[in-house]
């Protein structure tokens, strides 16, 4: 339902000139990181410039860019119950997205390839339940809300035909302090969604990987690849890389042995492109690459490396450490450093 | 930020009032990885002459005591090919090295050819795929001589390697940070950083993972789960891990007292107890001797937060203590 405060926000955001990319220097990216005691939203061109950075009021956890216009979603660390809307050419706040009473954010949204609609992953805070909350973005106004087909949804993808992926990470979390409370017996799934909303179809995890809680997403040839962070035994190595495509069963494709705890059970962001899936552990210091088709190829060392996104020219990576990344099979290269800590996720805007 | 020096300029220079990293390469990380390689070289030599399992014990004793200086140094060299978990696979909880080492030993002997075995999955290896021969619990289904030779040579070689690339190039990053050219460390705070991390994970894994697992829930102790218990160095490795770790914080910096006598405690409480194996679990009385060590380690990771890390100036990663 819209909120008086939410319909004069949407007022004041339709009522101002929306800037495209191109008028900020078409940026290839979004990231969220924190300047001395100061959390910013920077752009960055392809090569790791900074092209703009606008103030955040807190730690952010993900972004969403809106596809044509020059404004982005920033989602509280979840679970949150605030997400602002900011015009990247002014910095001005556009919106301030409150999900309805009961309902917290889970840290991450899409919009639809034209633009028109945001979509957010919610949980009901008591109980975790999923919904996807729907906003109209001329406005900001929330004009409805559908169930994820899950327990703690965290990342969602749009499909190019407009349906939904949702990661639904199984986890029941406690509303006020983010402690977990279903461990022993949670179940993650995949759940795709019509673009109205519809459950289309859904897959589970295996007995074995019930632990394995399906986290982020990222958008492949036929479907998408899932990235999982193991709940269960540290000591167990399992895969944290999955394939999907809709209508078939999840594939897992495990690291070498070698390396099969490098990522101490945690994959943070993932993101595909140029024939590459990159995951990331932050705990463990590690970037991972896999081939298309889910065969290991590489394990990269940094410290706090957590941020990965494919841009214009390969895959691009970020660290709590200030650095940015080109991601190749041989190795990391440097593209740029700031005096900034760049947060979990690296966000790839559509070009 | 000061130029470059080669190790034996600092070896001259530094005195322990100016306790830095490059003190740590020096006076911990180098001579704990060439004792490690001398301890292996000196196993896999003894393997070769003679293979009975009790001959070979001390030999093997001693290799793991050098495994415990370099230990919690979970980054550079030996995190290459695997290497740390080929040199010590534990814990498994799914007894997958041993289900891999049964099938050696019956195995084609091209499989225990150095190339071919370093090939073996990191699990069945190591140190702790040798205590399984040299301790064996249960009757083997062959002769382990020529699987104990292959590994105890194995084992040699990963650690002279990974000896070999942090004397030949790998120290020089940590000491060239901030440099051009060295993008493995931006800066001298991320090498301070990256040292810090290993503490805090280091005393982590002593907590959870050596006394944790044996101790298991209060209802559910779990004893078998012990560290080295065929061998009966559960309690050793734990007290050796804190020497080493202590002698790794005095190479950093010499004004952290509290961080220093936590660990003298935390040493005295595991020299204290009189249960090698963590046996005790079970009973309530001894039990809580081993809660009341889990506890000073636990502290003590406390006290390294609250001093140690403000005294570097670093903490636990922005993302890696995130989590999302």
């Amino acid at each position: 339902m819209a909120s008086r405060r939410a319909f004069l926000a949407g007022l004041l955001a339709a009522s101002l000139p929306r800037p495209s990319w191109a008028d900020l220097g078409n940026p290839a990216f979004l990231a969220a990181g924190k300047r001395g005691s100061v959390h910013e939203l920077h752009g960055l061109s392809s090569s790791g410039d900074s092209l703009f950075a606008l103030p955040l009021p807190a730690r952010g956890h993900a972004a969403a860019a809106h596809p044509l216009r020059a404004e982005a979603v920033a989602f509280a660390r979840r679970p949150g119950t605030f997400a602002r809307v900011v015009n990247c050419l002014t910095g001005t706040p556009l919106a301030e997205l409150t999900p309805p009473v009961g309902r917290q954010f889970n840290g991450h949204g899409a919009y639809s390839a034209d633009g028109q609609w945001l979509m957010t992953s919610e949980v009901v805070a008591e109980g975790s339940a999923g919904r996807i909350g729907l906003w109209d973005t001329a406005r900001y106004i929330r004009v409805g809300e559908w169930d994820s087909g899950g327990i703690g949804p965290h990342d969602i993808k749009l499909l190019a035909d407009g349906r939904i992926v949702v990661a639904n990470g199984g986890i029941q979390t406690d509303p006020t302090d983010r402690s977990k409370l279903n461990l022993d017996r949670m179940q993650p799934n995949l759940a795709l969604l019509s673009p109205n909303g519809a459950l289309l179809d859904r897959v589970e995890m295996p007995a074995d990987l019930r632990q394995n809680s399906i986290r982020h997403l990222a958008l492949t040839a036929r479907g998408v690849a899932f990235a999982m962070q193991w709940e269960g035994d540290p000591a167990l190595p399992v895969p944290q890389l999955g394939l999907w495509t809709p209508g078939e069963a999840p594939v897992f494709c495990p690291p070498d042995d070698a390396d099969s705890l490098a990522m101490k059970g945690y994959a943070g962001s993932i993101a595909t492109g140029a024939g590459l899936t990159a995951l990331t552990s932050a705990p463990g210091g590690a970037l991972m690459l896999f081939d298309a088709a889910g065969a290991p190829l590489a394990t990269l060392r940094r410290a706090d490396i957590s941020g990965v996104a494919a841009g214009p020219a390969g895959l691009v990576a970020s660290d709590g450490q200030g650095g940015l990344w080109s991601v190749a099979p041989d190795g990391l290269q440097l593209l740029a450093r700031h005096p900034v800590l760049w947060d979990n996720h690296l966000v790839a805007l559509p070009l | 930020m000061k130029p470059a020096l080669s190790l034996i300029c600092l070896s001259l220079l530094a005195g322990p009032a100016l306790a830095d990293y490059p003190e740590t390469l020096s006076d911990h990380i180098l001579p704990g990885y060439a004792a490690f390689a001398q301890a292996t070289a000196a196993l896999d030599q003894a393997a070769q002459a003679d293979c009975a399992p009790e001959a070979l014990r001390p030999a093997w004793n001693a290799a793991f005591d050098a495994w415990l200086g370099v230990a919690h140094l979970q980054f550079g060299p030996v995190e290459d090919h695997g290497h740390r978990l080929a040199i010590a696979f534990w814990p498994d909880p799914k007894a997958l090295g041993w289900k891999q080492q049964k099938a050696l030993l019956t195995a084609d002997p091209a499989k225990l050819e150095p190339e071919a075995f370093a090939e073996q999955s990191v699990a069945a290896r190591g140190l702790f795929g040798l205590e399984r021969l040299l301790y064996p619990t249960e009757d083997l289904p062959a002769d382990p001589c020529p699987l104990i030779r292959a590994t105890a040579h194995d084992l040699a070689t990963m650690a002279a390697g990974v000896n070999a690339a942090w004397v030949g190039g790998y120290g020089d990053l940590l000491l060239t940070a901030g440099e051009p050219g060295n993008t493995t460390y931006l800066s001298r705070p991320e090498v301070r950083q990256a040292l810090f991390t290993q503490l805090a994970a280091g005393l982590e894994f002593l907590s959870d993972s050596r006394l944790g697992r044996p101790l298991g829930q209060p209802a559910k102790p779990a004893p078998e789960k012990a560290e080295a218990r065929a061998s009966g160095r559960s309690l050793r490795n734990v007290v050796l891990a804190l020497m080493a770790m202590r002698q790794m914080v005095e190479t950093l910096t010499p004004d952290v007292p509290r961080t220093l006598a936590a660990f003298d405690h935390a040493i005295e409480v595991a020299q204290g107890l009189d249960d090698p194996v963590f046996a005790g679990v079970t009973d309530p009385a001894q039990r809580l001797k081993v809660e009341i060590l889990q506890q000073a380690v636990q502290r003590l990771r406390e006290v390294v937060l609250e001093e140690l890390a403000p005294e570097l100036d670093v903490g636990i990663g922005f993302n890696a203590a995130d989590g999302d």
